[in-house]
């Protein structure tokens, strides 16, 4: 190999290096554990003795060359790097990995839950198999009578007098046969009713239960606590109504109506020109249901409500169609 | 159920507009979800909870009403000029536990024809259509006091005895609406001697249909068991006005004066004459006595209650009040409020008429509970880390097809539970895995464009056994090429299954999960193992599965574990080990190895030879390409070697590398580079 070569061809290529990445490049083309230099040492035993010394001093020189000319391309470049180059441009998109969307109706059962937490409140899971019992019994819903009609069920075959929930009160009857009052929980979950699907019904929706008992519990704590609650998640401008209703588990009952949100109370299509958009049931637990979980209903009261996350997010980020929460269409996803 | 300003007029003076009248039943419990000017008078519709039966008349709402505002419920005038004789006609009930009490009027000479306009239009007006004067009159009656009543043609009939009985398995009876059930014995029944004349409480007969040729008529005032007549509904699969009122429970003392009413209004519309009256059963009602006490109500409610107010509001609505001390009233219920069975019941009508806006809010003081809820707090910090990952979450149905379980190849031997009433096919069975859904929410954004899908679901999957058991799951699923950008532009990266391997392993690590693998020989499924339990499997789904979910050209990469088995293995008390104090030395070994050699072997074995000083091996690099002979890999293992007491020289080192050097070459199939 002409070793005059070698060096004109260092002295052109150096020229053309212009960034750390080829410099690192050209100094492995000549200096690397496989480079020219190494290949040009590696030659030497091969060459006749005399003229081993004369060759030898000349790759050394052409390795000091070398060495002498990345140093001085590396002060070069990095005086460079600092004058910031005129190529870069702050408006192309930054750089990061892409985050994930969480589901809009876990973020609406998250919210509901975390306002009820900083009150205090704890928050309790429960089966989506449930028995008749849980079910329908111990709240005080006879098994044969209309007030069930409003909690068509879908029950298993092959196990007797099982059911998927159709509600999330059952794990009221769970929690308050295994713990004793002071209780203060919140029931997030699914829930099934044998509903054809539309745009505004689902077999298969969400609910977030709440309930509290306690010596000295009463209608007006219910009142004061769930309009805590409808400011927190639908804002400080709200009107609230509490509005006597039926429900075979609390007595007295009522149904909790707020301004409608998207017409302020005038009027619309989405609260059926009625100003009010119901949001959730609640009531004092009945009697019945605290003497079917063995509390003493002379020495307690307590209070109960339920409401559905699939409509408050509906409501919330103004959905149309309860369907898009079951279809995972990423477009949507990406929303929340 | 339909109201009209003017008909309520006839039992209460009404002295505020119709949309005021409105707002105050809304916010007395009686939701009026319309109200409508029509023909001269407004119509409510309103929607009554099934608790208030006695609120299906319009004598129930006026009586609410007429509390509400502060007036007087004005009573009917019932008389009728012409004197019935008893009759011969015999009332069998065959149990009075279906059927408490009937009776029946035999009218004579009646002219059937239109009814007069005034009751063709009140009928309208509450959704009723207009039969004849007859049909129309019971009909009429049904909605001014909530009984219902059924008139059957007399001369069809065997007049000798009305029998109230279950029906034989396999009768049949034509009905009004000219259709014909079959019946069962769940089914209550009217008939006379010889066949049945209708459904009892629910629907009438085709043969003894009153027509315009009818003369003379049986007139049926009863009460029927609620259930009863559920059962009969459900197992004719036909409901009606009278069948929607008796499930609810009627009022037993209003059965025989709904009769009264019925025959004066016959007497006066028809020129009808009555013959007989006949009944059988219990026909006046026991009256229930409550004792409250006025400070039980205030305490419940969170307001201090005046008695006078409490005695107003409950006179009012039909109760008989005693005082019995100074704070207990004692409280007859009247017979339309069967509702009312404890002292609870009238707390709430008291704060109901008084006004639930008149109750002040207060708040609770709470004792607090701070003991964690783990699997909650775990799976939010598990949706955290996948959506920092960059999946988003779906929500799937938990009730899925047992078809599309089978053609995908999800069913993995796990005997789904199954849905005795399901709406449909696909909705029969609940889902022993999230595969499916998964595999069709990737399929459904394949097919909106989606050059890439990663998506992820944590909810119950179902499993038959003795107990149906669930069990909570994380599923994800990866599809298509990921495109993100480095400093060099535009970079793609087409998922694999070494992606659903590492989320886990993220998940794993962060959970401080020990002892988790991967295990499997086969290249498109791997099994994940904890501690060498199976917690769940990860697959790159085959063409059978693809076909099934509609996918076209495209590799789908699901896996899915059992967070309940997981959660057994989580270790969150973390320690703090002491930082390292002497420098360590890294050193790489490049090699290629023949496919079918594991990479987790290699490790293995380095990291017992690597002891003492070999603190950490991994892999720094791999790569196939041009300068990898086929059928072998490149790769780059990183050693640290380090010691907790000195620094350690090239030295010390060099004959331990040596020696991981050595014992890769002659262990497995590799050649250094």
């Amino acid at each position: 190999m002409d070793i005059n070569a070698v060096l004109s061809q260092i002295d052109s290529e150096i020229q053309n290096v212009n960034s750390s990445e080829a410099l690192e490049e050209f100094r492995l083309k000549y200096l690397g554990r496989k480079g020219i230099i190494a290949e040009l040492t590696s030659a030497i035993p091969s060459l006749p003795k005399e003229e081993r010394a004369c060759f030898g001093q000349q790759v050394n020189s052409l390795k000091n060359k070398l060495l002498s000319s990345i140093s001085e391309k590396q002060e070069t470049l990095s005086v460079k790097a600092n004058e910031a180059p005129v190529s870069f441009d702050i408006g192309m998109p930054g750089i990061a990995q892409e985050l994930g969307h969480l589901h809009p109706l876990t973020r609406i059962t998250e919210e509901i839950c975390s306002i009820f937490s900083k009150m205090g409140f704890s928050v309790v899971d429960g089966p989506e198999i449930e028995t008749e019992y849980n079910n329908f019994t111990g709240l005080n819903i006879p098994l044969e009578h209309p007030s069930r009609e409003a909690f068509d069920t879908f029950y298993l075959k092959d196990y007797s007098k099982m059911l998927l929930r159709s509600h999330t009160s059952p794990v009221q009857v769970r929690v308050m046969k295994e713990k004793k009052p002071p209780l203060a929980i919140v029931v997030p979950g699914r829930v099934y009713r044998p509903d054809a699907v539309d745009a505004s019904h689902s077999f298969m929706f969400h609910q977030v239960e709440g309930f509290m008992v306690d010596k000295g519990i009463k209608f007006s704590d219910l009142k004061g606590l769930l309009e805590i609650f409808a400011k927190a998640i639908f804002g400080n401008d709200i009107k609230m109504r509490f509005r006597p209703h039926f429900f075979p588990f609390t007595e007295p009952s009522a149904e909790v109506d707020i301004s409608c949100i998207i017409c302020k109370g005038k009027g619309c299509s989405a609260c059926g020109k009625k100003g009010w958009l119901e949001i959730l049931g609640s009531g004092m637990i009945h009697p019945n249901v605290f003497k079917q979980v063995g509390i003493d209903p002379n020495k307690y009261t307590g209070f109960a409500f339920g409401m559905g996350v699939d409509r408050i997010a509906m409501l919330k980020y103004g959905i149309n169609d309860i369907r898009l929460f079951f279809e995972n269409d990423l477009r949507f996803l990406r929303q929340f | 159920m339909k109201v009209t300003y003017n008909w309520l007029k006839d039992f209460v003076d009404i002295k505020i507009p119709a949309r005021e009248l409105a707002d105050k039943l809304t916010m007395a419990g009686l939701e009026v979800v319309s109200l409508e000017e029509k023909a001269g008078d407004f119509v409510f519709e309103i929607e009554i909870t099934s608790n208030r039966p006695d609120w299906l008349s319009i004598l129930g709402v006026a009586r609410e009403v007429a509390t509400l505002t502060n007036s007087k419920l004005k009573n009917l005038d019932l008389k009728i000029k012409t004197k019935s004789a008893k009759g011969n006609l015999k009332i069998e009930i065959e149990d009075k536990a279906d059927c408490p009490f009937y009776s029946a009027r035999i009218i004579k000479n009646l002219k059937v024809a239109p009814s007069p306009e005034w009751i063709k239009n009140r009928l309208e007006l509450v959704g009723c259509r207009s039969v004849n004067n007859v049909v129309d009159i019971t009909n009429y009656v049904l909605f001014e006091l909530g009984q219902p009543l059924h008139a059957f043609d007399l001369d069809k009939l065997n007049p000798e005895k009305i029998i109230v009985r279950r029906a034989k398995s396999g009768e049949k009876i034509s009905t009004i609406d000219g259709t014909e059930s079959i019946l069962s014995k769940d089914v209550l029944v009217v008939a006379d001697k010889e066949k049945v004349s209708a459904v009892a409480g629910v629907m009438g007969g085709k043969d003894t249909e009153v027509s315009f040729a009818s003369k003379n008529i049986l007139l049926e005032a009863a009460l029927f068991n609620p259930i009863i007549i559920r059962r009969s509904r459900q197992a004719i699969g036909k409901a009606s006005e009278s069948s929607y009122r008796f499930e609810r429970g009627i009022d037993l003392d209003m059965v025989t004066r709904a009769s009264l009413r019925a025959a004066q209004l016959l007497e006066e519309y028809c020129g009808a004459e009555e013959v007989s009256f006949a009944l059988s059963g219990l026909n006046k009602s026991k009256e229930t006595k409550i004792d409250l006490d006025i400070a039980y109500a205030s305490k419940i409610l969170g307001i201090n209650l005046a008695i006078a107010k409490v005695r107003q509001i409950l006179i009012g609505l039909g109760f008989k009040i005693k005082q019995k001390s100074r704070n207990i009233l004692s409280i007859g219920v009247p017979s339309f409020r069967q509702d009312v069975k404890q002292a609870v019941d009238l707390v709430e009508e008291a704060a109901r008429v008084f006004g639930f806006e008149r109750i002040s809010n207060s708040v609770p003081s709470v004792k607090p509970d701070v003991a964690p809820n783990m699997q909650r707090s775990l799976v939010s910090d598990i949706k955290n880390m996948l959506v920092g990952l960059g999946l988003s979450e779906a929500i799937t149905y938990s009730l899925i097809d047992k078809p599309g379980l089978r053609n995908s190849g999800f069913e993995f031997g796990v005997n789904p539970v199954s849905i005795m009433n399901p709406l449909s096919q696909e909705q029969e069975v609940l889902r022993p895995t999230l595969m499916l859904g998964l595999g069709r929410a990737v399929s459904f954004n394949l097919n909106q464009k989606q050059e890439f899908v990663s998506l992820f679901e944590i909810a119950n999957i179902f499993k038959a056994g003795t107990e149906p058991k669930e069990e909570l799951s994380l599923g994800i699923a990866l599809s298509g090429v990921k495109s993100f950008f480095t400093g060099a532009g535009l970079a793609k990266d087409e998922a694999n299954l070494l992606n659903i391997k590492g989320i886990f392993e993220t998940i794993f690590k962060r959970l401080g999960i020990a002892g988790y693998e991967f295990t499997g020989q086969a290249a498109n499924f791997a099994d994940i193992c904890v501690q060498k339990e199976k917690i769940g499997s990860m697959l790159c789904l085959g063409q059978q599965a693809l076909n099934s979910l509609g996918i076209k050209n495209k590799d789908v990469f699901i896996g899915e574990l059992s967070l309940d088995k997981l959660f057994s293995f989580v270790q969150l008390n973390k320690k703090f080990a002491p930082l390292p104090k002497y420098p360590g030395i890294t050193r790489d070994i490049s090699f290629i190895l023949k496919d079918g050699v594991s990479v987790k072997e290699i490790l293995i074995l380095l990291r017992e030879k690597g002891e003492p000083f070999l603190r950490e091996v991994k892999v720094a690099d791999y790569y196939k390409g041009k300068q990898i002979p086929s059928g072998w890999r490149g790769l780059t293992l990183s050693c640290l070697y380090a010691s907790g007491e000195r620094t350690l020289t090239e030295k010390e080192i060099q004959p331990a590398h040596d020696l991981l050097c050595a014992s890769l070459t002659q262990q497995f199939e590799v050649k250094l580079r």
